[in-house]
């Protein structure tokens, strides 16, 4: 079997997608007749806030949401999700599978560029990804079926792998922390604060606690952006983000606070978007400890408590109730709603489990106010039930120590950003999963998760995770919650914009004026 | 040579330094040890949501946090005596050039507060004093109490809301240096700046109310008047003047206090300050980053009380430096 995807396809889908999205009107497809010289002066700079500073701009090291906000402008990887996340050709114009599963080989697109004019090859590639796999980098685990990444010649990379990886265009793609990064930008340190890819923007000037500036790359394989110039400006109080939104000050923020949403939803000054994500936020027991080793204590929980009631008041309506990880826009998802509010049904199953009361360890951490006040919540619904929900709030770091040495009988968290259902299941429930702390094992779900990692078949994949979905879910491995909102807010002179459902920030296509 | 060495001045200063130096290594264990006591993984805060063992390792063995602690406090220690504060663990970056970019925005910041607090500090406190009893004064100790009670953070917001987002008047954040446009300077600092120079101007007028209530009583005013001077000559040569030091020693504590303490108010206002340097570096773990800053702020409260025991001789000159 050989797949092959060609530039011309995916122009169309790119075309199709585009004017189906809601901010349709001037769209700039990048083809470069855009006429930004009628614009007035002041729509050359797009002045884009973001909830804080990146951490650094070397897209391998760094892992900070921040940094990815800047960085999908100015990189660029082998594939790209779409606005519907289905992987298109970037940096990579075709390839082609090996019959046997085990030989991906990308062919690049001709004549790109590094913003400092230097042609990009196969050996950057090749650099790049080899990069990650010999430093052990953060990203690391996206290679772990892969033995080789070799380039053929200029334009041709191989990627071997041990098994077959149906997803590796995902773990490739997903985001731009496997950008292509140019070797000599790395050597010299400078990639930290002056990063030099192949993207539609290059970084111009980095004022370290203000902002960073990033120039439009006239030679962009994608076309030249119609905005000239986009500042990024760390703003992380909400308020003061939509005080400069509405004054002016700002074209762009995802700085809001969702107290907010409802009273800005009419405010004409401002375009406001509250789109579905590809995030959830969820519950997990250890089932290293009684009672909640017990499924039937924790089916009980998850009858015992009222999720409506937790959306309401960690999001003010924005997110989305899911009873399982992956959200209904995705081609993965999987019906599922086999809970409800029933506190009857929930003092069944702590009877019949002999649970007759507890105290509950919950973590919580200031960082993400709305563990808080889930955690207030649970102490509530659960209490009817014997149980005495404890809250211990917690720093971020010292909430991670916590998680990872097992020291909690219930915490919150949420997954961001994960695309291919393997992101959203293995890890966190495969036995000895490198973020299953909750302690799950079912042996069962192991088989299926491990069948999903080399199914090719699409449909056949699908239904392997929609069982092992259903199956963590009927074990409440994790009590899965809501899939939050991607909240973005604009000045109503930009367009080309949308809030897509990965987090990923591009102003390729904005327009001003 | 040697009478260089005894003379006042120098010998004063040369004790000092020496203080300095011991209450810096002081500073260095302290936090160097809260460090290790805190609970949190700068490692697995800096890998993210997910990677693998082996990432971990890595990372660990190039942060040099697998190195024995007492070779990691003695080699922080050698470098730091250098000058050099070593790399933040999430940047990359050198700790120094982070903080040397970061320290004109606090200076600035601080430097107008204080000046804010003292002109206010000083008109209002001298005229409660002069009138005390009357209903002004009755207002300003009243007033001066509300702003003692205020959170500079929340002062922050109130203005943000009065003068940008109602008014729009002013922009509600962001920077720009004063060598590069000094009206937009201006324009930007006059609310983050207010907001700390109002709260330390509640704190200074209090001391300085009372510092001239206290001067006004002593015998030598009484003198000073009775010899028939001039009520302007001794308000402000024997009155003010001598109620000046001691608010000149608070003043310097709340100007070193701004320094180290206006964290939030930069948070606020989205001010590329070391407040905001040291949030993100605290919440991170970033060791190297949260050493540096506190050793930079503690240099800074100490240059900063050095240079107010030396302006106590132009004050006044009866206090000797020995």
């Amino acid at each position: 079997m050989k797949t092959t995807t060609k530039i011309i396809a995916v122009t169309t889908a790119a075309v199709l997608t585009l004017a189906g999205c809601s901010s349709g009107e001037s769209v700039d497809l990048g083809d470069g007749t855009s006429d930004a010289t009628s614009a007035p002066a002041s729509s050359d700079t797009l002045v884009a806030a973001i909830g804080g500073e990146p951490d650094q701009l070397d897209p391998h090291i760094t892992s900070a949401y921040f940094s990815f906000e800047v960085l999908e402008n100015v990189y660029d990887t082998l594939v790209e999700p779409d606005d519907s996340l289905e992987m298109q050709p970037a940096l990579a114009e075709s390839w082609d599978i090996s019959d046997d599963q085990l030989t991906w080989t990308f062919t690049l697109r001709q004549g790109v560029t590094f913003h400092d004019g230097s042609p990009l090859t196969a050996d950057d590639v090749a650099y790049s990804y080899n990069r990650i796999i010999n430093d052990a980098l953060t990203t690391s685990w996206r290679f772990a079926a892969v033995e080789s990444v070799t380039a053929v010649d200029n334009s041709t990379v191989e990627i071997k792998v041990s098994q077959p990886t149906p997803n590796l265009l995902a773990l490739i793609g997903g985001y731009k922390g496997m950008a292509i990064v140019e070797q000599s930008n790395v050597e010299s340190g400078d990639i930290t604060t002056n990063p030099i890819g192949t993207g539609p923007y290059s970084v111009a000037e980095y004022v370290s606690g203000d902002h960073i500036t990033l120039t439009a790359n006239p030679d962009y394989w994608g076309g030249a952006p119609s905005v000239d110039t986009v500042e990024f400006r760390f703003i992380s109080d909400g308020n003061t983000a939509m005080t400069a939104l509405k004054n002016g000050e700002i074209d762009w923020t995802d700085s809001i606070p969702v107290q907010q949403v409802e009273s800005l939803t009419g405010d004409d000054s401002i375009n406001l978007t509250v789109a579905p994500s590809t995030d959830y936020w969820y519950l997990a027991m250890n089932e290293n400890r009684a009672p909640w080793n017990d499924v039937r204590v924790r089916q009980a929980v998850a009858y015992a408590i009222d999720r409506d009631a937790i959306l309401q008041a960690t999001t003010y309506g924005t997110g989305v109730l899911n009873q399982l990880a992956i959200p209904e826009q995705s081609g993965w998802y999987t019906e599922y709603h086999k809970y409800s509010y029933d506190p009857a049904k929930a003092q069944q199953l702590f009877d019949d489990a002999g649970f007759t009361g507890a105290t509950l360890d919950f973590l919580a951490t200031s960082d993400y106010p709305e563990t808080v006040t889930t955690g207030q919540i649970l102490a509530d619904e659960l209490k009817p039930y014997g149980i005495d929900v404890q809250i211990r709030t917690l720093d971020f770091a010292t909430w991670l120590d916590e998680e990872g040495s097992g020291n909690f009988d219930m915490f919150m968290l949420s997954w961001l950003g994960n695309l291919d259902p393997d992101d959203f299941y293995y890890a966190q429930h495969r036995t000895g999963g490198g973020f299953n702390f909750q302690g799950y094992s079912n042996p069962e779900v192991d088989a299926l998760l491990d069948a999903g990692r080399t199914e090719t078949d699409v449909a056949a994949r699908k239904e392997l995770y929609a069982q092992a979905a259903t199956m963590i879910a009927d074990d409440v491995s994790y009590l899965y919650l809501y899939n939050p909102a991607v909240i973005q807010a604009w000045s109503p002179n930009l367009t080309g914009v949308s809030a897509r459902a990965d987090g990923a920030i591009r102003f390729r296509d904005a327009v001003q004026g | 040579m040697g009478a260089v060495l005894k003379h006042p001045t120098v010998a004063f200063l040369s004790r000092r330094l020496l203080h300095s130096a011991v209450v810096l290594l002081g500073v260095l264990v302290v936090v160097f040890s809260l460090l290790q006591l805190v609970p949190g993984d700068p490692i697995r805060i800096a890998l993210g949501t997910r990677y693998t063992e082996a990432s971990y390792e890595a990372l660990k063995s190039a942060s040099g946090l697998d190195r024995p602690l007492l070779v990691q406090f003695f080699s922080y220690l050698g470098n730091s005596v250098t000058g050099d504060l070593g790399v933040s663990f999430r940047s990359g970056q050198p700790v120094t050039e982070l903080l040397m970019n970061r320290l004109p925005a606090t200076l600035s910041l601080a430097l107008v507060g204080i000046i804010i607090g003292l002109v206010i500090a000083l008109v209002v406190g001298i005229w409660a004093a002069l009138h005390e009893g009357t209903v002004s004064d009755a207002v300003v100790r009243i007033a001066s109490q509300f702003g003692v009670s205020i959170p500079d953070f929340w002062m922050g917001l109130l203005l943000i809301t009065v003068f940008s987002a109602t008014f729009h008047l002013l922009p509600s954040s962001g920077y720009v240096a004063l060598t590069d446009d000094p009206w937009q300077w201006l324009r930007h600092i006059i609310l983050p700046a207010s907001a700390v120079g109002l709260v330390a101007g509640a704190i200074l007028t209090r001391y300085v109310r009372s510092a001239v209530l206290e001067v006004v009583s002593m015998s030598y005013v009484r003198t000073a008047k009775s010899k028939g001077l001039s009520r302007r000559v001794v308000t402000f040569r024997h009155i003010v003047r001598n109620a000046l030091i001691p608010v000149l020693t608070i003043a310097g504590i709340q100007f070193a206090t701004i320094l180290g303490g206006v964290i939030v108010v930069e948070v606020v206002f989205a001010w590329p300050g070391l407040g905001n340097l040291v949030y993100n570096a605290v919440a991170t773990r970033d060791y190297p980053l949260i050493q540096g800053t506190v050793l930079l702020i503690a240099v800074m409260f100490l240059a900063v009380n050095l240079l107010v025991d030396m302006l106590y001789a132009v004050v006044d000159p009866r206090i000797r430096l020995s």
